[in-house]
């Protein structure tokens, strides 16, 4: 009985193997076909560039499919009111729109609204909308789909559903009444007729554009949908229901691999050359590999290709690469004070309670640390020369970075160690460490998250560069980034130094939000008055209408910041994009590779 | 036997208590939540996230927020990820348990074939050439990461000579019928392999010196003078004692099937439910965390409930009451 049952299994094993066999056979004959081509392309490559040149003169073709990487699969919410990572904006901007975007100088343009104007004190903003703009369902858009959006936006619900986008509705006029419930009309965004609509502030607005700068979403097909149940609507997440302006409509997924733009064909600003834009997830270790051999034609936001293959995806020689700054830099923070454990508790934040950090509270110590690590190392080392020196929590891409009015703490550990001298800070006891002024051990403690390769390789390098002035170190074992947050947040701890990084908006220069003394991200925990002061004139009406006069502002707390230091930082990285020269018509924004991609065009369309 | 098969059963469910338990209190240890883990973005209020923990009900205390998870669990509702807005843990699951089960069917099966065969030849020829060759290859087999070996194949087979695809389950959306099933397996072979790997080297090594164990006893010996063919003796006496171990040993993997994979498949971008377990620890999505936790237990369980079954059926002399 037994050799019955085991023959069965033997034989469905048998059919296995047979099917695997019959896999590897027919993979035979695809692969003949491919090496051969790939020869082939080898030997014409010198007239293929010929041809290029040719074809270049001859202008976009219409047609092609492109294929783009991304390093994680999106959590699938592609519903621009609700979305929240990078991976989601990727495919969401090609398919949606808004009514302003920012040029190379990052100045706002006309988008959605053709034109603008504001009032005399700023506190009104009226645009007026591109006409027969129609939805990828053949809907007209109008005003009345923007009062839509932003009240969405605005909705008691918003939050409780998953909703993280309140900061451009909170200056809008009457969002607290129509956010607590008061009252079912919200005053701050009104569609005076079909093409036009106003918004309306509380307060006179430094940078109105800004606020109607949001994604727009279709009132016709949310209209129906509660708030509350729009981030489970299939209208939020499902391939063919997501509909939007752009010049792409998303068509189909395979949910975590493949999600597939087509073209909309009566896109406002003329259909778009190519026929479809795939995006594929890939492991970041096959990226360069896909790229070579052509799978993959591009590679952006969030990653990029890694600093280190640079050099190796530049050699592939088909490969075009772009390397602007990025928005945002990596610091080394420096814990001023603590909170108490009770504001900790009750998650208060008050800056009369906190306990100052003894051990860094000298301004000239940070001074010395500063010029203790060697920035143009680090970014020499790991990050292959692929970054810059930044001196001001700015975006070095706006106007309002001022590199001339920040100290440069270039690399000197010589002066370093005068500073230390001077202020007592020597050894005493001999063990090769610098004691505190009163002959104290002086033990800073340095904590790190990981999830940032680079920035985690440079723990250990700072350590290092820190003891080799004298100053001990305990550099403790790194956290996730979970974890990692949640100390920093809960700050009543033991906590010296600090590694962190931060990504910054393109629309505005403004500090506020990171290192107000009240702000929760202040993780320094700083608490400088003048910074305050200094910051909250940048943003004051009507002085602040003035783009000088905020440069000024901008300028002498930039001077502060490095004076004072509650955090060195230490490099802005380069984003590198990368995508296949078959590709034409890319013009790269400092922000983003994805500008006007109706234009993009390939040219070995068929 | 069927009395006993309830009997394992029913012991199940204090099991799985205690296992959602211990994996409730563990994930809640952990520090943070679903919120602090989000990529920190200046332009979005921290109170934000208050408010929102406030609503799924992280701020309750901790046996308030089991018991709520529990006694939805009890009427079949798994609830809703936290990561992964607006989408029930079900859907999510049985979007990837799919991919995964037919990875793990697939490399299973590559392993035994591999391996059985593999394994016997090299027990009857001991000290052959191909014996010590399997022995080598077995050992690195073992000893090469499952990453690496991955990668390998990818650069090698995927990129160089462009025999497979590397990443993902299938080429494009719109193949359908026999095409997709087809684009589907041709996706499954690298990882499938890579998976298997680890695993036919084990199945290798224990089938050869189990067989060569139960060719060294005196019922074979036996068998041999009662002048029964090789090939019988094969079949009717020796494999049937070596395979016992194999079906423990399946038994055990069973659970791996589905929880086995995290590695391959993050190498080769393949969406499974290892990726997604992943994912919920480190997004610290708990209802999803505890969902495939008790999935896992499940599978577990069930599989070595299997294997005893199974070992009654090969041996006789194993009765259950």
């Amino acid at each position: 009985m037994f050799k019955q049952k085991y023959s069965l299994v033997l034989l469905a094993l048998l059919l296995l193997f047979g099917i695997v066999l019959a896999a590897c056979s027919s993979d035979n004959e695809d692969a003949e076909e491919d090496p051969g081509t790939q020869e082939e392309e080898e030997e014409t490559e010198g007239t293929e560039e010929e041809e290029d040149e040719e074809e270049k003169t001859e202008g976009p073709q219409v047609g092609g499919t492109i294929t783009g990487a991304m390093y994680s699969a999106p959590a699938g919410m592609f519903n621009p009111i609700f979305y929240e990572e990078a991976y989601e904006a990727n495919i969401l901007s090609f398919t949606h729109e808004s009514l302003v975007g920012q040029n190379e100088s990052l100045e706002f343009i006309p988008g959605l609204a053709k034109e603008w104007e504001t009032n005399d004190d700023q506190t009104e903003l009226t645009l007026y909308l591109e006409e027969g703009v129609k939805w990828h369902d053949g809907e007209e858009f109008t005003a009345h789909d923007v009062v839509f959006t932003y009240k969405s936006i605005a909705d008691p619900d918003y939050v409780a559903a998953g909703g993280i986008r309140t900061s451009y509705v909170t200056p809008l006029l009457g969002y607290e009444e129509f956010n607590s419930g008061e009252t079912d009309e919200f005053q701050g965004v009104v569609a005076e007729d079909d093409y036009t609509v106003t918004f309306k502030f509380a307060e006179p607005n430094i940078n109105p554009l800004y606020y109607a700068s949001f994604t727009i979403i279709p009132e016709h097909v949310f209209a129906d949908i509660p708030v509350a149940d729009m981030p489970e609507a299939p209208e939020s997440r499902d391939a063919g229901a997501v509909i939007g302006t752009g010049p792409f409509k998303f068509t189909e997924m395979v949910e975590r691999e493949q999600y597939v733009l087509e073209r909309h064909d009566d896109y406002w600003q003329g259909a778009a050359y190519l026929d479809k834009i795939v995006w594929k997830v890939v492991a970041q270790s096959v990226m360069t590999g896909l790229l070579e051999s052509g799978e993959l034609d591009f590679i952006a936001d969030p990653n990029g290709i890694p600093p280190a293959d640079y050099e190796t995806v530049e050699g592939f020689g088909n490969i075009e690469i772009i390397e602007q700054p990025d928005f945002g830099y990596q610091l080394l923070g420096f814990k001023h004070n603590h909170r108490t454990a009770e504001d900790v508790e009750a998650g208060a934040i008050e800056p009369d309670n906190w306990v100052p950090n003894e051990k860094l509270a000298n301004p000239e110590v940070r001074q010395a640390i500063a010029y203790a690590i060697n920035r143009e190392g680090l970014i020499d080392g790991l990050l292959y020369g692929r970054g810059a020196i930044i001196n001001s929590p700015i975006a070095m891409q706006f106007w309002a970075y001022d590199e001339s009015a920040t100290t440069n703490y270039t690399y000197d550990p010589d002066q370093a160690a005068s500073i230390l001298d001077d202020l007592g800070y020597v050894d005493v006891d001999g063990d090769g460490f610098r004691e505190d002024p009163n002959g104290e051990e002086w033990v800073l403690n340095m904590d790190y998250p990981t999830g940032n390769e680079i920035r985690e390789r440079s723990a250990p390098l700072i350590e290092q560069m820190l003891e080799e002035v004298g100053i001990e170190i305990n550099l403790r074992q790194p956290k996730e980034m979970s974890a990692y947050v949640e100390d920093l947040t809960n700050d009543n701890s033991d906590w010296d130094l600090y590694l962190l990084g931060w990504n910054l908006g393109s629309a505005d220069p403004d500090p506020l939000g990171l290192w107000g003394i009240k702000d929760a991200y202040n993780f320094s925990r700083w608490n400088n008055p003048e910074s305050d002061e200094l910051l909250n004139n940048a943003l004051k009406a009507p002085e602040a209408f003035e783009q000088e006069y905020r440069q000024e502002v901008y300028a002498e707390w930039q001077a502060l910041f490095s004076e004072d230091l509650p955090a060195l930082l230490l490099y802005a990285q380069n984003s590198l994009w990368a995508y296949n020269n078959r590709l034409h018509g890319i013009e790269p924004l400092p922000y983003s590779m994805y500008d006007n991609p109706h234009l993009w065009w390939v040219d070995d369309a068929e | 036997m069927y009395k006993y098969i309830i009997r394992r059963i029913l012991v199940f469910i204090p099991m799985l208590i205690m296992l959602s338990i211990i994996v409730f209190a563990l994930a809640k240890a952990a520090p943070g939540d679903p919120f602090t883990g989000k990529i920190l973005d200046p332009e979005v209020d921290p109170a934000v996230f208050e408010q929102q923990r406030e609503a799924l009900g992280l701020n309750d205390p901790l046996p308030v927020q089991y018991v709520n998870w529990a006694s939805k669990i009890a009427t079949g509702n798994f609830g809703e990820s936290m990561y992964y807005k607006g989408r029930s843990v079900q859907s999510l699951i049985k979007e990837r348990i799919v991919n995964t089960l037919y990875l793990g069917l697939f490399a299973l099966a590559i392993t035994l074939i591999v391996a059985i065969p593999i394994g016997i030849y090299s027990a009857r020829n001991p000290y052959s050439i191909l014996d010590y060759s399997a022995t080598t290859f077995g050992f690195l087999g073992l000893a090469i990461p499952n990453f690496f070996f991955g990668l390998i194949a990818i650069y090698f087979l995927a990129i160089k000579l462009g025999w497979f695809p590397a990443q993902g389950t299938i080429t494009s959306t719109d193949v359908s019928g026999w095409t997709e099933v087809w684009d589907r397996v041709h996706h499954m072979v690298l990882p499938g392999i890579t998976l298997g790997l680890a695993g036919t080297a084990t199945y290798m090594r224990y089938m050869r010196s189990e067989v060569l164990d139960v060719l060294g006893s005196d019922y074979i010996r036996t068998a041999k003078a009662k002048g029964m063919s090789e090939r019988n003796v094969l079949y009717k006496h020796t494999l049937r004692n070596a395979i016992i171990p194999i079906i423990t040993l399946m038994g055990f993997e069973f659970g791996a099937l589905l929880s086995g994979a995290i590695i391959t498949e993050q190498v080769f971008s393949y969406p499974g439910l290892g990726t997604l377990f992943i994912n919920s620890i480190t997004n610290r999505d708990y209802p999803v965390i505890m969902a495939i936790t008790l999935l896992l237990g499940v599978t577990i369980l069930i599989g070595n409930l299997l294997a005893d079954i199974f070992y009654s059926i090969v041996d006789p002399r194993i009765r259950y009451d």
